[in-house]
């Protein structure tokens, strides 16, 4: 027996023991367990196994290190998104657009896309999200108390999202963010209709929008659609799941950073306290916020030619997922990754994923993140956790936490 | 001292900009504007252009010079 295999004997053993399950060579992302001790099993991921492997439907992969996850998202030639960033798709699952494309496809949108998520465009909306974060904190700031998540991490990405990005009348703003808070938070059968509701408003959102006088704004945009590379324009039913994609995948994913930053702060004294009395520092904050509380556990890409990766030889046609959240926590880039340390000098994560599909909302989320901790700790300082409760998470592809109980 | 800007690898995470903005600029799509070309930084800011570089989650700036 080589010593590769020794150790590799004594790990699955050990997997098994900790985990329940041999977390490396028999992966599940939807195994509870897995939920359970997140962080801990990313841990040993990133550290002892590059390349974890699941036997879960039709088998897949996933790459937990930086460089190696890096390779593969910027890599689209050999690892293609147009078949889906989930492993052991359902059969006929329409494919979102462009997280689901590859260039030149991808290109052509995201070109068209990018101007309305930069930096520039989406500082225009800080004014605005601040008012928002301001007003929900007035309905609970006098009963001392609040429900974290679903009284305000669900609701301000959806406000920021709905009225400033896809100026939707107001008064529908209610419905659309309570669609997307039950299609994330409520028991499991009732999300896929609560999804199917806001998507359904959103179809019929930028058909109205196509017959009114253009506002210059993204909706103008998507209903006009982009020319492909063929010569054709994209069909309608695309530019309705640009609105979908942009909705699923920048809502519940910013409260789940949000909640962990709140939750960090409520139970560490010392770093709240930093932030209320420096709070130049919050900006840096944010970002290891969103290095340490990784919504996008992992995307995959389908490989289009036989590669070795990591070390393993993949074929045509598997399925690696890159594993964003535990490459965030990779000691060959990160020192002491384990820690929460507000004030490390470069802050050097996935969470955002790496290559052309590097999370186009990724500005206006840094955004939300910033308005929050600022206005949150200018109206409340000093909180922590209600006395008894602990937060639960949920995790998949995607992480969230599902309550956040506060006392101030 | 200057440093290479990748045209391909840039996709837009706007971390050179945010933590070396004298150094680093974004075009109006929120990548790098100076993408696919090489920067000559000023005296005195190379300590800031290899911190915007070391934030790259893409690794796609480099130093082809040094200062």
């Amino acid at each position: 027996m080589t010593q590769t295999d020794d150790d590799l004997g004594n790990s699955t053993d050990d997997l098994k023991q900790r985990f329940g399950r041999d977390m490396f060579n028999d992966f599940d992302i939807d195994d509870p367990q897995f939920n359970e001790h997140f962080f801990e099993i990313l841990d040993e991921m990133v550290d002892k196994c590059p390349v974890v492997r699941s036997n879960v439907g039709d088998g897949y992969y996933m790459v937990t290190r930086q460089a190696d996850v890096r390779k593969a998202g910027q890599d689209w030639h050999t690892f293609s998104s147009a078949k889906g960033y989930m492993p052991n798709r359902p059969e006929g699952l329409p494919y979102l657009m462009p997280e689901e494309s590859d260039p030149p496809k991808h290109t052509s949108w995201r070109q068209r896309l990018n101007p309305f998520l930069a930096p520039k465009t989406v500082a225009q909306y800080d004014t605005q999200i601040r008012a928002d974060a301001n007003t929900l904190i007035d309905r609970f700031i006098d009963r001392g108390e609040c429900e974290f998540v679903s009284e305000f991490g669900a609701k301000l990405p959806g406000w920021a999202f709905f009225k400033n990005v896809l100026g939707v009348p107001t008064d529908d703003l209610d419905q659309l963010v309570d669609g997307v808070e039950r299609g994330t938070f409520a028991p499991p059968e009732e999300r896929g209709p609560a999804f199917a509701g806001v998507f359904e408003y959103l179809g019929k959102y930028l058909e109205i929008r196509s017959n009114e006088p253009p506002r210059g704004d993204l909706v103008d945009v998507i209903a006009a659609g982009v020319a492909y590379e063929d010569g054709s324009t994209s069909p309608w039913a695309d530019r309705v799941s640009i609105l979908v994609d942009l909705t699923f995948g920048g809502i519940a994913t910013t409260t789940y950073v949000m909640a962990g930053a709140i939750h960090h702060l409520a139970t560490h004294q010392g770093d709240r306290e930093t932030l209320v009395d420096n709070p130049e520092l919050i900006e840096g904050a944010v970002e290891e916020f969103v290095r340490v509380f990784p919504p996008v556990v992992a995307l995959g890409r389908t490989c289009t030619r036989d590669v070795e990766l990591a070390g393993t030889q993949l074929k045509e046609g598997d399925f690696v997922l890159l594993g964003y959240g535990a490459a965030s926590r990779d000691p060959r880039v990160v020192e002491n990754p384990a820690k929460i340390d507000i004030g490390r000098d470069t802050v050097l994560h996935s969470a955002f994923g790496v290559g052309p599909h590097r999370c186009i909302g990724s500005n206006l989320a840094r955004l939300e993140l910033r308005a929050t901790l600022e206005e949150w700790l200018k109206r409340i300082p000093d909180f922590g956790l209600r006395p008894g409760t602990a937060p639960t998470y949920e995790t998949g592809i995607l992480r969230t936490m599902k309550n956040l109980d506060l006392v101030f | 001292m200057k440093v290479h800007v990748d045209a391909e690898l840039c996709s837009g995470h706007g971390r050179c900009w945010a933590n070396a903005k004298d150094v680093y600029r974004l075009d109006d799509d929120g990548y790098n504007a100076d993408r696919g070309t090489t920067i000559e930084v000023a005296p005195g800011s190379e300590a800031a252009a290899e911190y915007g570089m070391r934030s790259c989650p893409e690794a796609a700036i480099e130093v082809v010079t040094q200062g």
